[in-house]
């Protein structure tokens, strides 16, 4: 009997902190929790986009059910309104303008008890996502959960606007907000420099060859890294900037080169004649890449004192995208081989360490998965149904959400 | 009570308003050209005449080549392309002989992955590889991947696809 008990702890330690295996929660044993809006500035509209951008956020942080009715009432009513009496927690906030600014003050009642009170002030009033991100945040913290630091990063990603013609763009993670970094000309690829994320590097097709730019965004300032013939784009960029995994094709070959930032040398990694794209630092010593050596692309690794390659993929007929953290890989995979009408594609993910794979979408087209920085969750575009969304996927709660997308097509994201 | 401000980690979105290189040296040869046509007038119109005589020369040369079509997810030229190639290459070694050439691959909708412009370059570099084998010299021709970012049709249907999975001929001066 002991055995057998400590055989099933064992296999319950193994596979608990394993994120292909699908974690089955049921909906009813999370909090309930609801949103009252206190405000007393604003416009119904502007206060609405809030309340909607809150409830969304708290939502994701996939801690409660959230109660998704606008209710309102006085900051300091002792009491909870009646509809919300039931809840376990009752979240209420009070928007307000003075000082240019829009201030918010946030406290969460549990049993007539205020457990949790903090105060928020941004300068931009169209910024106010990054509040509501902020707060969910915080109060993810307060219960204790790990980190979703992810939320307060930012997102860059390239959007075309015609032919030979995109924009860069830095958004939120939902992409409700968006700033043009970098517009004119026909610049793709974009890819954060750094864990802080106050610069960029992408790829411009403007000039006679391909060429990476560097762009500061604190001083704004551009510079040249590299040109080839072909192709010249940062797929990734290591843990500390100091490295870079291009693709380049000075002989219209496309290879994976290594590239260190400090002494400017790019020392090619992969030799093959056919397409070696896409590559990803797994660790120090090793990468993963798309490659079409098997006569479709899949996904490889490589170490780099190696010239052997891996195979890492062994299901889907056509897997040209990947993002790594640890020893996890998340892939789009093309799940139907049509020339002649729309096509499947979607996210699977797998261990190095497991056979197993997990299947993060069912329909449309899914693609540019990219993991959080801490590996908590994915983000991907979702076309399905001739609408776009943006996807995020909490891989420990076993749950996607989407934020349907305002215009323009993604050409390509870096979180 | 702890107060956060959020603005100084956003206020860093700073714009970045670039122009196209191709817009700018533009620009600077039109300025450049105004400045010396209040010296000397007649040496700058004489410049422009011929700048425009060469603009149009190019032009009308480029209509002359016809694009390459590719098939789904492939990179291989066929029996049919091969000729159209043999075409392009004469005139490529007649009357494009004065200009460099630019092999721009482009490819459809179904995947907009650096794979995507892998598969164009690669359609581009077959196309250079078969100029070559048609006697042209190699260090006239680049090459450039649009991947799918440059289509010249825009339908969800399957001949739209087919006119995006090509290489076209570009000339340069």
């Amino acid at each position: 009997m002991k055995i057998l008990i400590s055989f099933f702890f064992i296999i319950t330690m193994v596979y608990s902190s394993d994120a292909t295996i699908e974690v089955i929660k049921k909906v009813d044993s999370l909090p309930y929790i609801a949103v009252e809006d206190s405000s007393i500035d604003y416009n119904d509209r502007f206060k609405m986009k809030f309340f909607k951008s809150v409830v969304s956020d708290l939502t994701v942080i996939s801690l409660f059910n959230v109660d998704r009715h606008y209710r309102y009432v006085e900051y300091d009513a002792d009491e909870v309104v009646y509809e919300n009496k039931d809840m376990n927690y009752v979240l209420r906030y009070k928007l307000s303008e003075y000082n240019n600014a829009l201030n918010i003050e946030v406290k969460i009642i549990s049993n007539k008890e205020v457990v949790f009170s903090k105060n928020y002030k941004i300068n931009d009033k169209s910024m106010y996502m990054f509040l509501s991100h902020t707060i969910a945040y915080d109060i993810n913290e307060f219960m204790g959960k790990p980190s979703v630091e992810w939320m307060k990063r930012k997102v860059i990603f390239s959007r075309v606007t015609g032919p030979q013609k995109s924009e860069i763009v830095i958004a939120d993670y939902t992409l409700s907000y968006q700033h043009v970094a970098v517009k004119g000309g026909f610049n793709l690829f974009p890819k954060w420099a750094n864990k802080n994320q106050t610069a960029f590097y992408y790829s411009s097709l403007d000039d006679v060859k391909p060429t990476l730019k560097h762009v500061d965004i604190r001083t704004a300032k551009s510079k040249v890294i590299k040109s080839s013939d072909g192709m010249m784009i940062c797929s990734d960029v290591s843990e500390d900037g100091s490295k870079l995994l291009l693709t380049m094709a000075p002989a219209g070959q496309p290879d994976v080169y290594l590239y260190d930032v400090k002494s400017r040398v790019a020392k090619k990694v992969t030799r093959y004649s056919g397409i070696d794209v896409g590559a990803q630092f797994m660790d120090d010593d090793t990468i993963v890449f798309v490659s079409d050596r098997m006569g479709y692309p899949n996904i490889f690794s490589k170490r780099f004192d190696s010239t052997g390659v891996e195979q890492m993929v062994y299901y889907g007929k056509s897997n040209a995208a990947c993002s790594t953290h640890g020893q996890y890989i998340v892939y789009k995979s093309r799940e139907t081989s049509n020339s002649f009408s729309g096509n499947t594609f979607n996210l699977h993910l797998i261990s190095t360490e497991t056979d197993f794979i997990r299947r993060l979408t069912a329909v449309g087209v899914n693609e540019f998965p990219r993991f959080s920085k801490d590996g908590d969750a994915i983000i991907f575009i979702k076309n399905y149904m001739s609408q776009s969304s943006i996807g995020i996927i909490r891989l420990n709660h076993n749950k996607n959400y989407l934020f349907p997308l305002k215009y323009g097509k993604v050409q390509s994201m870096d979180w | 009570m702890k107060s956060i401000i959020l603005s100084s980690a956003v206020v860093a979105l700073l714009v970045l308003t670039g122009c196209s290189s191709k817009e700018a040296s533009l620009s600077d040869a039109e300025k450049a050209a105004q400045e010396q046509a209040a010296q000397k007038e007649t040496v700058v119109v004489n410049a422009v005449d011929q700048e425009i005589v060469d603009s149009n020369t190019m032009t009308s040369v480029e209509k002359e080549f016809t694009a390459v079509y590719f098939d789904f997810d492939k990179f291989s030229i066929n029996a049919d392309n091969k000729s159209k190639i043999g075409t392009s290459a004469n005139i490529v070694n007649t009357s494009a002989k004065s200009f460099s050439v630019k092999l721009e691959g482009n490819c459809d909708e179904w995947g907009s992955d650096e794979y995507n412009f892998a598969l164009g370059l690669k359609r581009a570099n077959a196309v250079k590889k078969s100029l070559v084998a048609n006697g042209v010299d190699e260090s006239r021709i680049t090459m450039v991947s649009y991947g799918e970012s440059n289509p010249i049709c825009s339908d969800k249907t399957q001949a739209c696809w087919s006119k995006n999975r090509r290489v076209d001929f570009k000339l340069l001066p």
